[in-house]
């Protein structure tokens, strides 16, 4: 929930006071906590008891799981959302 | 950004793996929590800039659950098929599949509820629709529609993933994913106890 708060605190500073042109710069700054978190998230697995060897066994069966719950959600989402939503705004 | 996040990753997984424990590199992944919240202040201020969103979304009603609805059923009846092929059990896979990314919660739940091998299975599986959600989300933008790229994120897409979605969709379609995300996480417990227990 304290995430929510902040994010909020983020969408108060941006309407009210963040100056427009420093847009690119806060673009940045996202890449920049994008990729930091995502060697957290590795190091955190790299150190987890037995995380490579988890991998090696069961890596193809869990991969099937993702591969197939990604793909029908986006194929669903999709349709669905070409059905029944404005195409323009959702557009490419 | 595909690439810059591949090879945090792959460096990640590398350093916890071989690399010494104690390093100043450590303050990164020992405040991985802070630096969520610095990314979610930055979103926040993405989505202040524009001023239209909040008018935008009042127009969906009812249509936002269209999304979580699609990547709850999606996810599920894949979940099904998973286990159909693999022979892991109907209640496993759509268990497995209903945790939507959310692997720190699947994997414990599968532990407690099916073993060791279906909570390693459940921790993976959704650890992977994480990662490839990252991947697949530039391609879905530019081949589908920008609703669609909430779909892979799931339930990480109130967190994680956004940064993905500001990049790749537009501010209003990041809204949409922050609501998504917080309807999925909470569906999320509820669906693989359900899943489990039918």
């Amino acid at each position: 929930m304290s995430i929510l708060v902040v994010m909020f605190a983020g969408v108060l500073v941006g309407a009210l006071v963040f100056p427009e042109k420093y847009k690119k710069h806060n673009e940045r700054l996202q890449v920049v906590c994008t990729v930091l978190l995502i060697f957290s998230m590795g190091v955190m697995l790299g150190r987890r008891e037995g995380f490579l060897q988890q991998l090696a066994s069961m890596g193809l069966l869990s991969l099937l799981f993702a591969v197939a719950s990604i793909a029908a959600s986006t194929v669903l989402v999709f349709l669905l959302t070409r059905w029944l939503m404005d195409k323009k705004k959702g557009g490419k | 950004m595909v690439l810059l996040a591949l090879a945090a990753l792959v460096l990640g997984v590398a350093w916890g793996s071989f690399g010494p424990a104690g390093t100043p590199l450590d303050l990164i992944s020992d405040n991985s929590d802070l630096i969520l919240y610095a990314l979610m202040f930055f979103v926040g201020i993405s989505i202040g800039l524009n001023k239209t969103i909040l008018q935008k979304i009042r127009e969906y009603h009812i249509k936002v659950f269209i999304i979580p609805f699609g990547i709850v059923v999606g996810s599920v009846a894949a979940g099904v098929v998973c286990s159909l092929l693999t022979g892991v059990g109907a209640r496993n896979g759509a268990a497995i599949a209903g945790g939507m990314g959310w692997y720190s919660l699947a994997g414990v739940m599968l532990t407690e509820m099916a073993g060791a091998q279906m909570g390693s299975v459940a921790f993976l599986s959704n650890l992977m629709r994480e990662m490839l959600s990252f991947f697949s989300i530039p391609w879905i933008s530019r081949h589908l529609n920008y609703y669609s790229c909430i779909a892979p994120a799931g339930a990480t897409s109130e967190d994680t993933t956004l940064s993905m979605m500001v990049r790749y969709t537009s501010e209003e379609v990041v809204v949409m994913s922050v609501f998504n995300g917080i309807i999925c996480s909470a569906v999320v417990p509820v669906l693989i106890r359900l899943c489990y227990s039918l």
